[in-house]
């Protein structure tokens, strides 16, 4: 057989494999998916997992470049980038509450066409939990309650859940389950304290407080089955004035007592005044303030943020408190925590209803992740991609196994996904309350503003009716401005 | 021919052999220019530039956060800035600030100094731990002194335990949130104030503290008529420096407080920063911003009226 012939017969054959092997790039890109996110277990394991056995299906060499931003810092970061023009980012870790500001600005991409394009995404997007694609994708803000199965016809859809986070109650079952306190405990209130998950359901606000109470003591006090070395207190929550450090758990005291915020679901009709200050609100807010006394002294500074109750805990300070479970690692690690072997997870109290039912209602935390406008077709598809990747089950069941929560529903009705971690039952259950805060882009003027006032009337500077009327007034100014109220 | 030649060295006009771009940029009469270039572009780029711009922005109504294209508003964000009664809050905290830490700092500046005029054994190993706070970054400042007033595992909370047998909480209160803030800000710029104070004490001629005692003046008359005169230009440089610095302080009271408790401890800069990047009021923020920066050129030229008038009066 001639050369030419063999060399064309060769050229044949190599096209005729390449064309069987499914569809390639002419040529692999290399793609750079350079991604903002808050410094953290959750976006540490997203990197170190992409690193390990992320593989691009349409061949291209793509990686996952998360920028590491740390907490305190990251909003600031994330806002001067994007607000900068810079482009840095094609991906980014997002709080919820930002999506308005960031998409109103232009940054945050429309998902919804190329979602509807995909049965893949759709899949996954039918299969998240409602609150979570409430809460992190829509935009307008669809309330959980309002949503309808994907797809929603009235929803554009912007993000996907890096990390849902939920929280729940850490306590100390060395101390909850020891007959002797238990004993005291029921002499003086009526009933044993709560030890198992089951006797946590049955907490609400009044025997938390009862908690509180009982569990303060001065160093050499008898304290469990030994003495207080220090001063112990009973209970601990978010009472701090950064961030949204007391709003996350005013909101929680607020819905459970049937009030609501300024819901912006409802604008232009929805107002401020009278539904933020409504005397059922006004109630809630002194119902938190009332149990503050029984908390570490920090309260007292407006430093009692959920870093600071993480701290108190861990350091054996506190007998319960109520954190979010993506705080909750460094709970089993003997080398971060003094009560590390006698840690347990419940859901968090709420309040009794008149048909003996608990309110549970809460703020949802957590953040979604989600695309930058500027990106070309080829990175929007990478990223696309690369979601799928991040929301299948198999790397799914591997986040929860590395102490990541997942938001998919078929993941987390795996038998054995409540066994990842002590909390995991906790937060899944915990699921079906949650609620989230504003996402429009005064989100920050008023949170900032409500955080202030928030904070006086827990220094006592102002009662809770004072505060709630100033909050009130303020927000029905800033949306009247904004043109959300009419 | 020796002229041309000359011409030619200068970088001048061009010689027969041609131009040379190099060495008539490096001519003696444009060498200066040249060498100061690239501070004045820096200087440019990095400052002026910025400057204009958010001067520019302080006229329209723009949000870093909206697409919506900027109106022009003339005066209406400085009219809105200026009779805003958080501002003038917010200015009355910060004078509060500025005059009891800058106080404080002299007094403490000031003794140090008198202190660390005298040799005694061990004054250089001293002098280097006195100077240590002025080193450290202020968020290790912040960090360290948040810690410190912590009630509950806290240095002074613990320490006031003892004697009480309560928690001490340092920052429940406005007034003591303030005095929290103003002792670490007086904590970490005293040393500065030393530091001069103590350049002003050592050029002191010692042959007029000779004279003194011979004329048996006492302790308050030397201080008055001889140490004091010495050290007053440089004393006012102090308070200066410390005036404007303390007026813009912001990390401090960012890392102790967040301005709290409420907004009691929330100064002007604080609250530049959160109308910039937390309420977005882009505009209003550049506006307050530069009424801020009129302020401190105002009591830079009260400064230097100060100095002048003390120059006269020499």
């Amino acid at each position: 057989m001639p050369t030419r012939t063999l060399a064309l017969l060769g050229t044949a054959s190599a096209l005729a494999i390449a064309a069987l092997a499914g569809p390639a790039p002419a040529v692999a890109e290399d793609i750079v998916l350079n991604m903002a996110a808050p410094d953290w277990p959750p976006t540490r394991f997203m990197q170190e997992e992409a690193d390990r056995s992320y593989t691009a299906p349409s061949g291209n060499n793509v990686r996952l470049q998360i920028d590491f931003i740390p907490w305190p810092s990251f909003y600031e970061r994330v806002a001067a980038s994007l607000t900068s023009g810079e482009q840095k980012y094609q991906m980014l870790v997002t709080d919820s509450q930002w999506l308005g500001s960031f998409i109103e600005g232009g940054y945050y991409m429309d998902l919804t066409g190329l979602i509807a394009e995909d049965e893949e995404l759709q899949a996954i997007m039918q299969d998240l939990h409602p609150a979570l694609v409430s809460a992190y994708s829509t935009y307008p803000h669809i309330p959980v309650t309002e949503l309808q199965e994907y797809p929603d016809p009235n929803a554009n859809y912007y993000g996907f859940p890096q990390m849902p986070d939920t929280y729940v109650t850490w306590y100390r079952e060395d101390l909850f389950c020891n007959e002797t306190e238990s004993a005291d405990f029921e002499a003086e209130y009526g009933a044993p304290l709560p030890c198992t998950y089951e006797d946590w359901e049955d907490v609400d606000w009044e025997r938390f407080d009862q908690i509180g109470t009982f569990f303060r003591r001065s160093a050499g006090d008898a304290l469990g089955d030994g003495t207080a070395d220090d001063e112990f207190y009973g209970i601990a929550y978010q009472a701090g004035k950064g961030y949204d450090f007391s709003t996350m758990q005013i909101n929680a005291f607020i819905w459970q007592y049937g009030g609501s915020i300024w819901d912006e679901s409802t604008e232009p009709e929805g107002q401020a005044e009278g539904v933020v200050n409504s005397d059922v609100a006004v109630e809630a807010f002194e119902h938190y303030l009332s149990m503050l006394e029984h908390m570490p002294p920090a309260w007292q500074t407006g430093q009692m943020d959920i870093f600071q109750i993480q701290e108190l805990y861990l350091q054996g300070k506190v007998a319960a408190i109520i954190n979010w479970v993506g705080l909750a690692e460094p709970v089993l690690d003997p080398e971060t925590s003094t009560v590390s072997e006698v840690s347990a997870f419940a859901r968090a109290p709420g309040l009794r209803q008149e048909d003996g039912s608990i309110s549970r209602w809460a703020n949802i935390g957590g953040q979604p992740f989600v695309l930058t406008t500027w990106n070309s077709d080829t990175v929007v598809r990478e990223a696309l991609d690369f979601v799928k990747w991040w929301e299948s089950e198999e790397v799914q069941k591997k986040f929860a196994a590395n102490g990541g929560q997942s938001g998919l529903r078929s993941v987390m009705e795996l038998p054995e996904y409540n066994d990842y971690r002590p909390w995991n039952r906790a937060h899944v259950e915990s699921l079906d309350w949650q609620k989230d805060v504003w996402h429009i882009p005064e989100f920050f003027e008023l949170l900032t503003q409500q955080q202030e006032e928030f904070d006086k009337a827990i220094t006592g500077q102002i009662d809770a009716r004072e505060a709630l009327d100033e909050v009130a007034e303020f927000q029905q100014e800033v949306l009247e401005d904004a043109g959300r109220i009419e | 021919m020796a002229a041309t030649d000359t011409t030619a060295e200068r970088g001048g006009a061009p010689a027969a052999r041609g131009f040379n771009p190099v060495a008539w940029a490096l001519a003696p009469e444009r060498r200066g220019g040249l060498l100061v270039a690239p501070a004045i572009i820096t200087l440019f780029v990095m400052n002026i530039f910025p400057l204009m711009w958010s001067l520019g922005l302080s006229f329209f109504n723009y949000r870093a956060n909206r697409l919506t294209v900027p109106d022009f508003v003339w005066f209406r964000n400085f009219e809105r800035v200026l009779t805003d009664d958080d501002v003038w809050e917010r200015f009355q905290t910060t004078a509060i600030v500025v005059g009891s830490s800058v106080a404080l700092q002299l007094v403490i500046g000031f003794a140090l100094a008198l202190l660390f005029a005298k040799s005694f054994p061990g004054r250089r190993i001293l002098l280097m731990l006195v100077l240590t706070p002025m080193m450290l970054s202020f968020v290790a400042v912040g960090v360290f002194f948040k810690l410190f007033y912590e009630p509950t595992f806290g240095l002074v909370s613990q320490a006031v335990a003892i004697f009480t047998g309560e928690p001490f909480v340092v920052l429940s209160t406005p007034t003591g949130a303030l005095i929290g803030i103003i002792v670490a800000d007086a904590w970490m710029w005293s040393p500065f104030v030393m530091l001069l104070v103590l350049a002003g004490l050592v050029s002191v001629p010692k042959y007029l503290y000779e004279a003194a005692e011979i004329d048996r003046a006492n302790w308050w008359r030397r201080f008055r008529t001889i140490t004091f005169p010495y050290i007053k230009g440089l004393l006012l440089l102090a308070v200066l420096f410390r005036t404007i610095e303390t007026f813009k302080l912001f990390d401090i009271v960012y890392l102790i407080t967040q301005g709290g408790p409420g907004s009691s401890t929330e100064t002007i800069a604080v609250y530049v920063y959160r109308m910039a990047f937390q309420y977005f009021r882009t505009s209003q923020a550049s506006a307050l911003a530069y009424i801020v920066l009129f302020v401190v050129i105002v009591l830079t030229s009260l400064y230097l009226y100060a100095v002048r008038r003390t120059s006269e009066a020499r």
